[in-house]
């Protein structure tokens, strides 16, 4: 029996080790151990006072810190029984959105490209391929400058409140964000043609997808949970009477199971879930790419993320436009403080999120709850391994390693959200 | 010959990491000026044995973690720690109050994964070895990264802010949390931030640590003043400053 170990898979958020054992030839058992430490996130909400949980949990993730601040948000309001204003919500539908632009263009260009074109970062192909490179970082950018002008900076979000914003920005600078989001689109198409040029390998996963889906948008800011092979959709809120999670001993992470499967969550099942929500363009765009809806090919959430930019780009820049033209107003709701419970859900940029938080009448917090969507991928991921596996176990050691990293890395996963 | 830097996480959200990145306009011509050894966050390779600048980000809770970080200060010249939970112990320092099993436990219940043995209650880089450049901020600030960096490549001393926010707040114009009878911590937060959240309608929740030139007893004064317990402002201090050390 010989082990092999990959310590700190590189090109990922967070600190994972891959191990595998192989007698014969054969892989006798492969594990995704995560060695990212105990953060205890869901303790040191208890005791400090009810508006300080958005910005502990925000710190859960430096790159979906928006949709951490706003599931939290979210948590406490239907505790609360708050009502946002229309306006309030469409900011909120473009900090959560906007993000997508700067994960995926991170993900896909950063640390995902690099696999496929054979290097082991994406920096030398500034000299190679500036115009790829700048096309990658005029995404990012963009995402940053949307996150930064809704929340006040790209990384944990300042002006998000409980009832609304405390600033929002000039409708002079959503107008020009307006143009900026549409000309993005034609670079998030040439996103989807780059990764739809990359050899993907064919495999399927064995589990479930679920994702948020709403009536008449691409859901990501809110939505009822739906599964794609039961056919189930329920409230976000009643997340604790179906996501089962169980801790595991190679992993400080627990990992989650949706009646006794594993499960994939984030942009191939919300693909899969909303296709038919995507915008014309973005559908237009994924059909030419090759993708077909209802894949089960987990490396192809590489090409949804891209997919996804399209849609990003032009739905964000058409809630610029109607935030413009919009007259209401996103000053923060008044409420009343009392004991209670909330939860809620998001899509964050890799899959729905999850916040549950209970307050005592004088406003301090309780409990804690959080189940992240590389969390919930773990179980799939590490049996998306093991199948995966024994179809590369023929290859050298380097080319197997590389194969199996290119496998954890369609998931984006982030191991800093899945243990917090 | 340009500096070989490495950068190493410990826990954290990666959100200074993030940072880093998060200046697209620069990046390329940053990454010109030293010679990047390695970075798990943006590409593939191993920690090598010899470096000169070591950056660090995240608060040390492994017995893992002391031996990385005694292992970087025997190899790196430099040592810069970026972000609240590097200089002060930020965020995760919360987890440092109290029973730290008993912690563990009402998160994970009986069933402790095995795979992380030496659990420790979280503290800053400083706890463990020296620190050459502090960047603080949750997150930091880009440019003031970029400014320590020159420094530190340049071998100049380790200036960070010492004043409180206040005076910065004020140039900006913002009105005084104070005057509504609301506590902000911008009496004696590090300044350098140009008093972001305050001038978006949010109170200074301490991020950048507590000033050098910060007088306490004042600020509780002020808040007695302004009809609030003085202890509040202790209870809001916790929120990044747990483990800072400083009261």
């Amino acid at each position: 029996m010989s082990r092999l170990t990959v310590e700190h898979v590189a090109r990922i958020e967070g600190h994972g080790t891959i191990s595998v054992e192989v007698a014969g030839g054969v892989v006798q058992e492969i594990r995704m151990d995560v060695v990212e430490p105990a953060r205890l996130f869901e303790s040191m909400v208890v005791g400090r006072r009810f508006d300080e949980a958005p910005l502990i949990t925000s710190r859960i993730c430096g790159i979906c810190s928006p949709n951490h601040t706003l599931t939290s948000i979210k948590a406490l309001e239907a505790a609360f029984d708050v009502e946002v204003s229309e306006r309030t919500t469409l900011l909120r539908e473009l900090l959560v959105y906007g993000s997508y632009l700067q994960n995926h263009a991170t993900h896909l260009y950063l640390l995902a490209a690099p696999d496929y074109v054979g290097l082991p970062s994406v920096f030398p192909l500034a000299k190679t391929h500036p115009e790829v490179v700048r096309r990658a970082l005029g995404l990012k950018k963009l995402g940053n400058d949307l996150t930064a002008l809704i929340g006040g900076r790209p990384v944990h979000p300042v002006a998000a409140t409980i009832g609304g914003f405390t600033a929002e920005p000039p409708r002079a600078r959503l107008d020009q964000f307006t143009e900026l989001l549409h000309s993005a689109a034609r670079d998030a198409a040439d996103t989807v043609e780059l990764f739809a040029g990359f050899e993907t390998p064919e495999f399927e996963t064995g589990g479930e997808m679920l994702a948020l889906v709403a009536p008449g948008t691409y859901a990501t800011y809110d939505g009822d949970v739906c599964a794609l092979d039961a056919g189930w959709c329920r409230p976000a809120a009643e997340y604790g009477q179906f996501v089962d999670e169980a801790v595991v001993d190679h992993s400080n992470a627990k990992h989650a199971t949706v009646g006794g499967r594993t499960y994939l969550v984030g942009a191939l099942a919300r693909v899969n879930l909303s296709w038919d929500r995507l915008t014309p363009t973005a559908k237009l765009i994924a059909e030419k790419a090759g993708f077909a809806r209802g894949s089960r090919n987990t490396f192809h959430n590489n090409l949804c993320q891209a997919i996804e930019l399209v849609d990003c780009s032009q739905r964000c820049a058409h809630l610029c436009e109607s935030l413009v033209d919009d007259t209401g107003t996103c000053t923060p709701a008044g409420f009343t403080v009392r004991a209670g419970s909330g939860r809620a859900a998001t899509e964050a940029p890799r899959g729905t999120l999850y916040h549950g938080i209970s307050v005592d009448g004088d406003g301090f917090v309780t409990a804690g709850d959080v189940i992240t969507p590389t969390a919930q991928n773990l179980a799939n991921l590490e049996a998306d391994m093991r199948a995966y596996a024994p179809t590369v176990a023929h290859l050298p050691e380097r080319e197997f390693v590389t194969a199996i990293e290119r496998l954890v890395r369609a998931y984006d996963p982030c191991l800093s959200c899945a243990v917090h | 010959m340009s500096a070989r830097v490495v950068v190493v996480a410990l826990a954290s959200d990666f959100g200074c990491q993030v940072q880093m990145t998060n200046m697209e306009d620069h990046l390329l011509d940053v990454l010109g000026t030293f010679e990047l050894s390695y970075w798990q966050l943006a590409s593939s390779g191993h920690m090598p044995s010899e470096y000169d600048v070591a950056i660090v980000e995240g608060a040390v809770t492994t017995g893992d973690h002391v031996a990385l970080l005694e292992r970087v200060r025997a190899t790196a010249s430099t040592l810069i720690a970026i972000g609240s939970c590097a200089v002060s112990g930020g965020i995760p320092g919360l987890a440092a109050r109290g029973d730290l099993t008993e912690r563990t436990r009402s998160v994970y219940g009986d069933t402790l994964p095995a795979v992380t043995h030496t659990r420790a209650a979280p503290a800053p880089v400083s706890a463990v070895v020296e620190v050459d450049y502090h960047v603080p901020g949750c997150p930091i600030e880009p440019a003031e990264f970029l400014a320590v960096l020159r420094r530190a490549f340049m071998g100049l001393a380790n200036r960070p802010p010492r004043e409180p926010l206040c005076a910065a707040c004020k140039i900006a114009e913002n009105a005084c949390f104070y005057e509504d009878g609301l506590l902000c911590l911008g009496l004696v937060t590090r300044t350098g931030c140009e008093a972001r959240c305050v001038s978006l309608g949010r109170p200074c929740a301490g991020c950048r640590g507590i000033a050098e030139d910060a007088n306490l007893p004042a600020a509780r004064e002020v808040l007695v003043r302004h009809g609030l317990e003085p202890s509040a402002l202790d209870v809001a201090l916790d929120l990044f400053n747990s483990t800072s050390g400083v009261r």
